[in-house]
């Protein structure tokens, strides 16, 4: 085989993907087995027989390719090489005309070069004297702006003569000079002379300051004295207004000095104006004292010349807008400070996060509302620490407003809270509500991160900020007696009290809404009385098991667990049934193991007979326990009110006293209130058999084992458990 | 504020029961129907009449019932006819039954069947009767389907006049027809309340991603319904803005189950709940006026409780309310082990 037929092969055989190795194995086609290119698809396809062939057809399409591409070339050649033959010549005449007209413009160029030359030494000349005339004439020029007071084209012509003045004045032009730089010292006297001058408009003067710097005159002398001008023009003015006052003559000096005072209001405002502005980008307050102090300096001195424009009340006045500006401003910088740390980790993943998440979520909002409002006090401390005289002045009005701004704050932060939960005030917010009513996207965790943190502000962050305004802000005074001080810690804390457990109850009826989902489809689905014998436990239980189990893994991490020992059930002797319970039980704590089993049924009785609603719908507490178990009792009653709904034939009647069988003893890991779980579950079976139609008890050995099997499956099913 | 052992019990019925109907039609006296639900016992209906010196409840009558009753309604028009819904077993129906004539027998006399509603695809949850006075139309609600039944007491006949299904996605458990419109009915389930259009027979609104229990028109303002849903408590809606209630109560501890506006006094509000307590609200009146509202919810500290009073003297579950119409301030409520309790609200209803 040849390199070139190998190599065609081999190619073929890559685009076909078929192995390399067979395009290299020569494979003798017997004359037996002739095929044809068809045969591809045939079942007696040979693939060698089939590549040979193909090879063969190749290479006589490859032979036929190349004749065809040699006479093309060739066809090519011919014609262009004609082409190219005819252009050759009429590019060489092209080139000959372009030579002679090259030729002929050399000659008129050469011809006229000598008058082009002596034109443009005409004409350098003529700009030159040009030049030196102006010179010559600029005194005279000068003399004459001066007459015309036109200053400005003075300074103009001196400065552009200067340059030669600095060159040739020593020899050719010195008279020029001299005299012109005599000229330019009248020109500079009337400029001083119109500066100082009080009847110029003030924009002539501050043009004559501008040329004056032009002209590299020392301006700040300048500045010093027309600073002072100005303070004896002030001192003259009042004491010719004065004068004029006793002359009473309102008509023509009055204006200008309500003008004065205009002048003067207008700057001072416009002052106050840019502190307000630098309110907006958190100013500390040693900063605002200073921009505060250094208008005041200005306002005192301007009263001593300036009485009439009342400055130090217009001053307090707007000193006292900052201040409160700057008070509210910062607190509603805290309320973005703590949202911000309320919300901002919840965005982070979930998953193993999640615990880190709730909790520093927890921690650093906490953190927020009593660094933050620590931090606002000893911000305005240093308001009221400070000696200036203004502030001393309003020193009752700041308590008033840091009060006030406290109150608000923790009012805003509350519906704050509420809003985070999509439960606002619903007639209030009437146009929010539209979007916030249905917020079903708010997280479980965030609404219990809301009700620990609520509880903090009620129990640690009001008593020490209560004790900060005790120490620091009391007194204001400024409002009157029957209104009391605008802080009022107790309304605060009823506030955050209620929050936090309305938040609770939030919490309860979010995750007890999920359940009833989960329970209503069980239970309203199926076709009771047509149930098909109970075979294993139902699906249900596990799921529900997983919710109450994630309900539970949430709350542990940011309520304590309200147990004072947390007991397993196998560990249990019954002698430590329960911390949270109520009296009745409390009395049956020392009991012996014995006597366990007919105690439960008593309790039962107990129960049902005096303290049912009690025990099912207690006051939820801010521990684990307490949530958890109120979730459970929850659960099981809307377990309980769904069966009491259907009508059962024996088998349905079984399958609920099986799942209900299996869930006891893993509720009674998640409740430690045993009595109210078999309570309810005895509720459950109960109504089961009232709307079965044909009762009979599911065999307990069966039911036992069953349960066991499901018991250990939901047990490596259920994660952490 | 506990509800004490104020109200008057009437103890009866001897088996479970859910349905209590305040009879409309009765001028003379306060009475209320009461049927049982019991799976393998015989069935009651029992007349209760309040006595003339309100302070007993008497069984005017004891009528034995087919199947257990999961609705009652009474005709609004004619005392002695009540429409029941029924189940026996696996059987499911709805009739409208005529209280024989009573001459102080010690015996109890057969019902007469009316009529019945038959053709219902799937199981008959509710039967309405147009609230307000006569009307020869009665609406019966299956799980799936509304008809509009045209009823002819005298010949003792109901035509179907229009029917149509609101589809097998929603599962309807009943329904309340508007008494200032009585060309709008309001049908609910698990997941909205809808209102329908009785001449196109075509859905015209709806308040959607509710879980209904119960709903009820106030009989005084138009377009305000009251929702009772299960975890999520009372909402009070109006039907020209369905996107979000204007008001809520927090209702039960666990589901609210029943909900009635008072006849009269249009901002009371009677809820029932599994947490065996009936709740007597006073709702703002003005919710239309944002002016008073606002500044009603002002401060948190001075929004008054609207909570009136909390009665919690049942042993179970309340399922059944009624208001009497004749007595606006009396209401009768019933709890699942038979127990029927009517209590006076006079002391709470608004000073004028």
């Amino acid at each position: 085989m040849d390199e070139k037929a190998k190599r065609t092969r081999e190619l073929l055989a890559s685009f076909y993907s078929t192995e390399a190795s067979t395009a290299g194995r020569a494979v003798p086609v017997s004359p037996s087995r002739v095929a044809t290119l068809d045969s591809i698809n045939s079942p007696s396809f040979d693939p060698d027989v089939y590549m040979n062939l193909l090879h063969v057809e190749m290479a006589a399409e490859i032979k036929n390719l190349d004749t065809d591409l040699q006479m093309l070339v060739y066809e090519i050649t011919t014609n262009s090489s004609n082409n190219i033959v005819g252009m050759e010549a009429n590019m060489e005449q092209l080139l000959e005309k372009i030579i002679s007209v090259q030729s002929k413009s050399d000659g008129v160029d050469t011809s006229l070069f000598a008058k082009r030359e002596k034109i443009e030494k005409l004409h350098r000349t003529r700009n030159f004297l040009r030049k030196i005339q102006f010179i010559y004439d600029l005194p005279g020029r000068l003399q004459k702006c001066i007459e015309s007071e036109a200053y400005a084209d003075a300074v103009r012509f001196f400065i552009g003569a200067k340059p030669i003045f600095e060159a040739y004045g020593g020899s050719s032009f010195q008279e020029c000079k001299i005299s012109s730089e005599e000229t330019m010292k009248l020109v500079i006297e009337n400029l001083k002379g119109k500066l100082y001058s009080d009847t110029e408009p003030i924009e002539a003067r501050a043009e004559a300051v501008v040329l004056l710097k032009q002209l590299n005159f020392p301006v700040e002398d300048l500045k010093n004295k027309m600073l002072d001008k100005l303070e004896d023009f002030l001192l003259d003015f009042h004491k010719e207004s004065k004068r004029m006052d006793h002359q009473c003559l309102p008509d023509n000096i009055p204006d200008s000095e309500r003008r004065l005072i205009e002048l003067a209001q207008d700057l001072f405002t416009k002052r106050y104006e840019t502190i307000q502005q630098r309110i907006t980008e958190q100013l500390s307050s040693e900063a605002l004292m200073l921009a505060l102090r250094d208008i005041w300096s200005d306002v005192s001195l301007m009263d001593q010349v300036l009485p009439e424009a009342a400055l130090p009340v217009i001053s307090l006045e707007a000193s006292r807008g900052v201040i409160k500006k700057y008070i509210t401003g910062a607190f509603s910088a805290l309320l973005r400070y703590v949202s911000e740390a309320l919300t901002g980790p919840q965005t982070s993943p979930k998953g193993t996060e999640e615990q880190r998440t709730l909790q520093t979520a927890l921690e650093s909002s906490k953190k927020a509302v009593i660094q933050g409002s620590m931090d606002c006090l000893l911000d305005f401390r240093h308001l009221l620490d400070d000696t200036f005289e203004l502030v001393t002045k309003m020193r009752d009005l700041i308590v008033d407003w840091v009060q006030e701004g406290f109150q608000d704050f923790f009012k805003a932060l509350n519906r704050h809270f509420l809003m985070l939960c999509g439960k606002i005030d619903i007639i209030k917010n009437r146009v929010n509500a539209a979007e916030g009513f249905r917020a079903e996207k708010v997280q479980t965790g965030l609404v219990l991160v809301l009700a620990q943190l609520s509880i903090f502000i009620e129990q640690s962050a009001i008593p020490r900020i209560t004790e900060e305004i005790a120490a620091s802000f009391s007194g204001g005074g400024l409002r009157s007696y029957e209104y009391g001080p605008a802080f009022v810690p107790g309304e605060i804390c009823r506030l955050f009290r209620s929050a936090s457990s309305s938040f609770l109850q939030i919490y309860i009826t979010m995750r007890t809404q999920k359940i009833s989902t989960l329970l209503k489809k069980r239970f309203m689905a199926p076709n009771w009385i047509k149930h098909k014998e109970p075979r294993e436990v139902h699906m249900f239980v596990d799921l529900l098991l997983q919710e109450l189990h994630g309900v539970g893994a949430e709350v542990r991490q940011l309520l304590p667990s309200g147990l004072t020992q947390r007991h397993h059930r196998t560990e249990s002797t019954g002698s430590t049934n329960s911390s949270r319970s109520n009296p009745l039980r409390e009395d049956k704590i020392s009991r012996s193991n014995t006597q366990r089993a007919r105690s439960q049924l008593l309790e039962s009785h107990l129960a049902k007979l005096f303290e049912q609603k009690m025990e099912i719908f207690t006051k939820i507490e801010h521990t684990e326990e307490s949530i958890v178990s109120t979730i459970v009792k929850l659960s099981l009653k809307s377990i309980q009110e769904l069966v009491q709904l259907q009508t059962l034939n024996r088998s349905g009647y079984q399958q609920i006293q099986l799942d209900i069988e299996f869930l006891k003893n893993p509720l009674k890991e998640i409740v430690h209130d045993e009595a109210v779980i078999d309570f309810l579950l005895k509720e459950v079976t109960n109504a089961a058999h009232e709307r079965c139609l044909d009762p009979i008890l599911w065999r307990r050995r069966s039911s036992t084992s069953s349960s066991r099997q499901s018991w250990s499956r939901t047990r490596s099913r259920i994660p952490g458990k | 504020m506990q509800g004490g052992s104020t109200g008057i019990v009437y103890g009866g019925l001897k088996y479970q029961a859910r349905c209590i109907a305040d009879v409309k039609a009765d001028a003379n006296n306060t009475s209320f129907l009461a049927g049982t639900l019991s799976l393998k016992e015989e069935n009651e209906v029992h007349l209760i009449r309040l006595s003339p010196s309100a302070a007993e409840l008497v069984c005017e009558g004891l009528f034995y019932h087919p199947g257990e009753i999961w609705d009652l309604a009474s005709c609004p028009f004619d005392s002695r006819l009540f429409s029941a819904v029924f189940a026996s077993g696996e059987t499911n129906g709805a009739v409208i039954w005529k209280i024989p004539e009573l001459y102080g027998q010690s015996n109890s006399p057969p019902l007469e069947q009316l009529v019945s509603f038959d053709g219902h695809p799937c199981k008959i949850r509710s039967i309405l009767w147009w609230p307000i006075g006569k009307h020869d139309k009665v609406i019966s609600i299956d799980e799936q389907n509304l008809f509009l039944w045209s009823l002819d007491c005298s010949r003792k006949i109901a035509e179907v006049q229009s029917q149509e299904s609101v589809g097998v996605l929603h599962h309807l458990s009943g329904g309340a027809w508007d008494p200032h419109d009585r060309n709008t009915v309001a049908a609910f389930c698990d997941s909205s309340l809808q209102c329908w259009d009785l001449r196109t027979m075509k859905k015209t609104n709806s308040i959607e991603l509710v879980h209904v229990r119960d709903a009820d028109y106030n009989p005084n303002k138009q377009h305000i319904v009251a929702t009772a849903e299960d975890e999520t408590g009372i909402h009070l809606w109006d039907l020209r803005m369905p996107n979000f209630p204007f008001s809520e109560l927090p209702g039960h501890a666990h589901w609210t189950w029943a909900i009635r506006h008072n006849p009269q006094y249009d901002q009371l509000i009677l809820s029932s709940g599994t947490d065996s307590t009936v709740n007597l609200w006073l709702t703002s009146s003005n919710n239309s006026d944002d002016s008073t509202s606002e500044s009603q919810s002002d401060s948190p500290t001075q929004k008054m409780d609207p909570l009136l009073n909390s009665y919690t003297d049942y042993e179970n579950s309340v399922y059944g309310i009624a208001w009497s119409s004749r007595e606006p301030s009396m209401f009768a409520s019933l709890s699942y082990d038979g127990r029927v309790v009517v209590e006076s609200v006079k002391s709470y209803l608004p000073r004028k």
